[in-house]
């Protein structure tokens, strides 16, 4: 076990008050602090400056971390507690477990070795942590209610050594699900080590791009090409929908962009049904032929049409 | 089969690891999330989708030792980051089906 250097870690000067400890700290918090900074290994840096900070901002701690260094913080040679060190066990929480600090803290301020009839009060055993998975689901399985068995990892005592076992777990999906949505299973967490409840298990839906639809919140869009021919002519173009093909007639003139509305046709939600929106977009043919040609130029000729009319205006 | 829970209980979230009675009702004081029955704080009832909410709201202002207004401030700004990046993605991905093919 190496020893730490509270101060080293929140880059503070051993004799540096109490206000310089805490703005120290809270610059750290806000480098390093999970959720605000998504990179690896910033919660693991974060976890350190925590711990630094829980020991050196109270007075009766940091006095006893005080008492260590000067015993055994030699740098690079492992630590060891002196022999007659008493464990004070006098980490109050607030807020915070001691659990998640390193062994090093553990030894030295961690509770139950520290003299008969100091803690007293008696302890609620820990309730197992709650887990997170996230749950592809695909368009099609949020129509309805779906039953779906799930496989996750979660740790467990086994022997008195923690492994990791798999789990399978059989599940209603309910319908009108919604991207980000979160279903919770009871007790399908971590077991708790020490005889309290296991933690809860919660699936976090994550919708499944889909290859021809995307979502707007309960609504579907689905991009539809059309020949140019089409577009000028109107035609009547056979609609994917997620429930099934419909007929969908397509006016003359339909420019590119514009939107049609399907009633109903969206995705179900836990009150109202969603619409699919049908946008257009024009395709020109990948090749062409002598004929074609001749076609576009006898419509060329003929056409009073200018496209970018507006830009005549600008110079 | 195991059955799917879609909401949580006052009772079940002060049943958690380091949530206190207190800290919720702060939580729901400032707006951060917002019950879907009950009057007062025992009856309560959240989405289970306010969970990791209502944690992270508490881990915020444990660590940076910080207000509540601040907090919720913090996870206002968050939700509206990630709901601009979701729909920026879905933009992307709907102007690519637009452009390509």
């Amino acid at each position: 076990m190496d020893f730490k250097d509270y101060y080293k870690i929140l880059g503070v000067e051993p004799e540096a008050d109490a206000k310089a400890i805490k703005t120290a700290y809270r610059k750290l918090a806000r480098k390093y602090h999970p959720d605000v900074n998504p990179e690896e290994g910033a919660g693991e840096k974060f976890k350190e400056v925590a711990e630094a900070y829980a020991v050196l901002k109270d007075e009766k701690l940091r006095a006893e971390f005080d008492e260590l260094r000067k015993y055994g913080g030699q740098p690079g040679g492992g630590f060891k507690p002196p022999p007659d060190w008493q464990r004070s066990g006098g980490f109050e929480s607030g807020g915070q477990s001691s659990e998640d600090f390193s062994d090093f803290f553990n030894s030295i301020f961690g509770g139950g070795g520290g003299p008969a009839g100091a803690g007293g009060h008696t302890r609620r055993p820990m309730r197992g942590e709650d887990a997170e998975i996230e749950l592809p689901v695909f368009l099609e399985e949020t129509i309805g209610d779906q039953q779906r068995t799930i496989e996750y990892t979660i740790p467990k005592m086994e022997n008195g050594q923690v492994t990791q076992v798999k789990k399978q777990l059989k599940v209603t999906i309910p319908k009108g699900l919604v991207d980000g949505e979160r279903i919770r299973l009871k007790g399908q967490g971590v077991p708790s080590f020490g005889g309290g409840e296991a933690g809860d298990l919660y699936l976090h839906v994550r919708l499944v791009p889909h290859p021809l639809f995307d979502v707007q919140g309960h609504n579907l869009t689905i991009t539809v090409p059309l020949a140019p021919w089409e577009a000028a002519l109107g035609t009547k173009v056979t609609l994917p929908t997620l429930t099934g093909k419909i007929s969908l007639t397509i006016p003359p003139n339909t420019q590119a962009g514009k939107k049609m509305r399907i009633k109903g046709k969206g995705l179900q939600g836990k009150k109202e049904t969603g619409d699919l929106y049908a946008v257009f977009k024009i395709v020109m043919p990948a090749d062409s032929n002598e004929e074609a040609q001749k076609l576009w130029a006898q419509l060329a000729e003929s056409a009073e049409f200018d496209p970018r009319a507006d830009w005549r205006s600008t110079k | 089969m195991s059955a799917t829970i879609l909401q949580i209980s006052f009772a079940e979230l002060c049943n958690l690891e380091r949530l206190e009675h207190d800290v919720i009702v702060e939580i729901v004081s400032h707006d951060i999330v917002t019950p879907i029955q009950g009057e007062l704080a025992a009856d309560w009832v959240f989405e289970a989708s306010a969970v990791p909410v209502i944690k992270k709201a508490a881990r915020l202002a444990n660590d940076f030792e910080i207000d509540w207004v601040a907090v919720s401030m913090m996870i206002d700004l968050m939700q509206q980051k990630e709901a601009l990046e979701r729909e920026n993605a879905a933009y992307r991905l709907q102007l690519e089906r637009f452009i390509e093919g």
